[in-house]
């Protein structure tokens, strides 16, 4: 049974020349861009995120506090507003901090010291435009950013991820458009060879098999050019997202499988899907 | 082998066959004629399940046709030889291979399928073709491949719509000598045809179809 559905399956593959590779084309790019649009999804995963998180305020103190007045300061506003977390930085911390952000400082800071930098109050919030009342208190030197910068690029990218994940999606319907479009040509082709061996006698399994051979070789020849296609593109985009603060990877496992089983999986269905029909009608 | 009962055949609305009543018994040589349109394809469609009728009941070799399922139809059409019309030979098989099919789907291995089918082909002159395509076959040698085809594994019962008009006087004689032979063995013979030289030449059960009716059942001539 195998034998001869691999025979004849081979006998309508030869006779069809350059049309199998040119369908296997035409399926893997729909399915390899619908692999690299998700996984560029992916990478905005961890930007996403973002706009989830609370915002971190730095409200700089004023030197000429005491140890003593910054705790009760800390102390106070802990207990007015009770849904910031407030952390105190010391100026040890906060010239490590400047030098690893600005590492032409490193030496003013390392000659000056720390003692020359204020004491700084960390505070973490859902809403960074409530401590802007602070920068009046005469406590305070300087307090910012205070702008929801990262809830708004968080929101941009959930946006963009979605209309990644559409795009992803209409290649998909693209893909099955054309496995369903392609099947059903297939079948008109061969639709009266079909027939006669059916009244031949030929048991469903012997009709159908050399048709399914037909069908999943150029569909294995897709899975495999969309792989491809979407490794190197994949990987040649990682290349420019990454210097942008992107999580960018390789693409992922779970991409290809799912990529390989669609380009076999899709014609395969819609080859059963239509055969069916076609036995169907064919009895009515 | 064959029993009809009550059967009624419609397309869109339009009767092709009206409450037809038969019986054939195995091993009878049944010539099935009339005018063009008169129904003689239908119910040949309809023996070998090709097409279901609006209404009556179909039984053949033992099988109910009329309600059989679907996986059951190979099993039914491997008892049946049928001889098409339009031939329906497998464009892209070789005379060898369309004849061989058949035996392959019947489970015969290869070589033993080439043997049978190759001395079928010798019989009916065509062993020197059998590499050849369909397409490149005369309509004759065409009809005398799918005679090939329907005789080579010896069916219980052969249906031949219209067999011998692509064939000239001495191949239809020959066919018909064939047919013959092989009804002596014991196979049921249904043949439909409108050649009444044909019907002439051998004194046969005859079943004239009419309007979509039988209008004469028996011997012919009469």
């Amino acid at each position: 049974m195998i034998r001869h559905a691999l025979a004849e399956g081979w006998l309508i593959l030869r006779s069809r020349g350059l049309i199998s590779p040119v369908l296997a084309l035409a399926l893997a790019i729909p399915v390899s861009l619908a692999g690299v649009t998700f996984s560029l999804r992916q990478w905005l995963g961890p930007v996403i995120v973002l706009g989830d998180r609370d915002s971190v305020v730095d409200v700089l103190l004023h030197p000429r506090l005491d140890d003593a007045q910054r705790v009760r300061f800390i102390s106070e506003q802990a207990r007015v507003h009770r849904d910031w977390k407030l952390a105190a930085v010391a100026p040890e911390e906060l010239a490590e901090r400047l030098a690893s952000w600005f590492p032409y400082l490193e030496e003013v800071l390392q000659r000056e010291g720390p003692e020359m930098l204020p004491h700084m109050v960390e505070i973490t919030t859902r809403d960074p435009q409530s401590v802007l009342d602070l920068k009046d208190s005469a406590e305070v030197l300087a307090v910012g950013p205070t702008s929801s910068v990262n809830r708004v690029v968080g929101q941009v990218a959930r946006r963009f991820g979605l209309v990644l994940l559409l795009v992803a999606g209409a290649l998909v319907a693209g893909a099955v458009l054309l496995a369903a479009v392609w099947i059903h040509l297939e079948l008109h082709r061969n639709a009266e060879e079909i027939a006669i061996m059916r009244l031949m006698g030929a048991t469903e399994a012997t009709v159908r098999g050399p048709f399914l051979v037909a069908v999943m070789v150029p569909a294995l020849l897709a899975a495999v050019i969309s792989v491809a296609l979407t490794v190197v593109a994949v990987g040649w985009m990682a290349q420019i997202a990454v210097p942008l603060g992107l999580a960018a990877k390789n693409a992922s496992l779970a991409v290809l499988a799912s990529q390989v089983l669609g380009a076999v999986g899709l014609p395969m269905i819609a080859a059963f899907i239509t055969l069916e029909r076609h036995a169907s009608s064919e009895e009515g | 082998m064959i029993r009809i009962r009550g059967v009624t055949k419609e397309y869109d609305r339009r009767q092709i066959l009206r409450g037809i009543d038969l019986s054939v018994d195995p091993g009878e040589m049944v010539f099935l004629t009339g005018p063009s349109g008169a129904g003689k394809t239908t119910l040949l469609r309809l023996l070998y399940a090709a097409e279901r009728p609006t209404q009556g009941e179909i039984w053949v070799a033992g099988s109910r046709v009329d309600t059989l399922a679907r996986s059951e139809l190979p099993h039914l059409r491997r008892k049946i030889g049928v001889i098409f019309q339009d031939f329906k030979l497998l464009r892209r098989k070789t005379v060898l291979e369309n004849v061989t099919f058949v035996l392959r789907v019947h489970g015969i291995p290869l070589r033993e399928a080439h043997r049978r089918a190759y001395k079928v082909l010798k019989r009916l002159g065509l062993h020197h073709r059998q590499s050849a395509l369909p397409e490149s076959l005369s309509g004759g040698e065409q009809q005398r491949v799918a005679i090939a085809r329907a005789l080579v594994y010896q069916p219980r019962l052969i249906l031949a719509d219209e067999p011998t008009g692509n064939l000239d006087a001495d191949l239809a004689s020959e066919l018909l000598s064939l047919l013959c032979d092989i009804n002596y063995q014991g196979a049921t013979v249904v043949l439909a045809t409108h050649d009444h030289a044909l019907l002439e030449s051998l004194p046969a059960r005859t079943l004239v179809l009419r309007r979509g009716g039988i209008d004469y059942d028996g011997m012919w001539p009469p």
